[in-house]
């Protein structure tokens, strides 16, 4: 479900405000935010599917937590601060389906692939990289086509080759370079 | 790019290759590795549209695939690798080479062999009896037929020749005063040749010996 408050908090500055600070914060806490925040976000987008729609609040809830528990002086510094925001992102994404359970009775599956047309920016930048890869030389893109498309393992995508898997592999991240240098003209 | 060791668990991570707990270990070294997560979100981008657009983006290679790939003929494919292929190709090519090339020019060739020191080509006799040493002196020489219109030349030597004559059998008796000739305890050699009917020389045996033991 969308709260009211969550649907408020989409900046950092919303997030350290919405944060009851009871202690000096001993972190730069738009830093931590700006750092972690695409990476939990892309955690919970793996674990709940981004056609959940409450996926955006789950991030913001743990990103205000974190900054709570930062604030309380919780974090000891046993671990890092990224195993810190894990174990964090971790309970809450387990909560949540738990949750979710009670009422769907099943947790929701994880979409491994979320459909770049929810947002109109990823729809065009999909489209984009689709364009990239249809220019790629025949060699690459059929790796990227075995590999990815068809889901075959490394091992088998060099034997129907006739390439060593490490091969496989090089070949993959090259392909991977020129469409970084592709799409960056 | 920087590069991290655990950088080849991203397209098994984002392919849900990976067991649950190796999945959990790969979650919190992302979480700590700007490195990982950086190649992550760029791999994950490209993986996206591949999965939304690659009826689109693979269109040729599907294409290609069905023409050249029927369900039994991908079978025989995928029993061999390319390179495996490749040497059987090879091999193939060999023996064909062999078979059409060397084998005929073998079989077309005479065997070649000496008589008196002069080179000859044809084929060669093989001599029947005898063969071995004999307690007798022997009535009747005999070798394999070459067929019909050959005539064959029988030389017996002790230390020089002793007696030659032809014959179109493939046998022959020995005259009895060559016969008289010849005494138990000597060594006896001989030869046949057989002799086209144009006279051309076809074939030679080679020089046995027989002993006559007392």
């Amino acid at each position: 479900m969308r709260s009211e408050d969550n649907l408020s908090i989409n900046t950092s500055a919303d997030i350290i405000g919405a944060v009851k600070e009871t202690k000096r914060p001993q972190f730069d806490l738009e830093e931590i935010i700006a750092k972690y925040r695409p990476i939990v976000s892309f955690r919970v987008k793996k674990s709940l599917g981004s056609h959940t729609p409450d996926w955006e609040d789950v991030v913001n809830e743990i990103m205000v937590n974190v900054l709570e528990k930062l604030n309380k002086g919780e974090f000891r510094g046993d671990s890092s601060i990224g195993t810190f925001i894990f174990t964090i992102t971790s309970r809450r994404i387990i909560d949540f389906i738990r949750q979710k359970s009670k009422v769907l009775k099943y947790a929701p599956e994880p979409n491994p692939y979320p459909s770049p047309y929810e947002h109109i920016e990823n729809k065009e930048r999909a489209e984009i990289t689709a364009k990239a890869i249809e220019k790629l030389k025949p060699k690459y893109k059929k790796i990227l086509y075995l590999y990815y498309y068809k889901e075959l393992s490394r091992e088998e995508v060099a034997q129907k080759l006739g390439i060593s898997p490490r091969r496989v592999s090089e070949r993959v991240n090259y392909a991977q370079k020129l469409l970084r240098k592709m799409m960056k003209k | 790019m920087k590069k991290c060791k655990n950088e080849d668990l991203i397209d098994n991570y984002l392919l849900n290759k990976l067991t649950e707990e190796k999945k959990q270990e790969f979650e919190a070294h992302y979480f700590n590795c700007p490195v990982c997560f950086e190649k992550m979100v760029e791999r994950d981008e490209m993986l996206t549209a591949i999965k939304y657009k690659g009826d689109t983006i693979f269109r040729d290679i599907e294409t290609e695939r069905e023409v050249e790939h029927s369900p039994i003929l991908e079978n025989v494919w995928a029993f061999f690798t390319p390179k495996q292929w490749a040497l059987a190709a090879v091999t193939a090519a060999v023996l064909l080479v062999v078979v059409l090339g060397v084998i005929p020019t073998i079989t077309t060739t005479s065997p070649q062999f000496f008589v008196n020191d002069d080179l000859v080509r044809g084929g060669s006799i093989r001599l029947i009896s005898p063969v071995i040493s004999v307690d007798v002196i022997p009535s009747q020489f005999r070798w394999e037929s070459l067929g019909e219109d050959v005539e064959y030349k029988i030389e017996i030597y002790n230390h020089e020749l002793l007696w030659s004559a032809t014959t179109s059998d493939n046998y022959i008796a020995l005259p009895l005063e060559v016969k008289e000739r010849m005494v138990t305890g000597e060594k006896y050699s001989w030869q046949v040749k057989a002799f086209s009917a144009e006279g051309t020389l076809i074939a030679v045996s080679s020089r046995v010996q027989f002993p006559v033991t007392k």
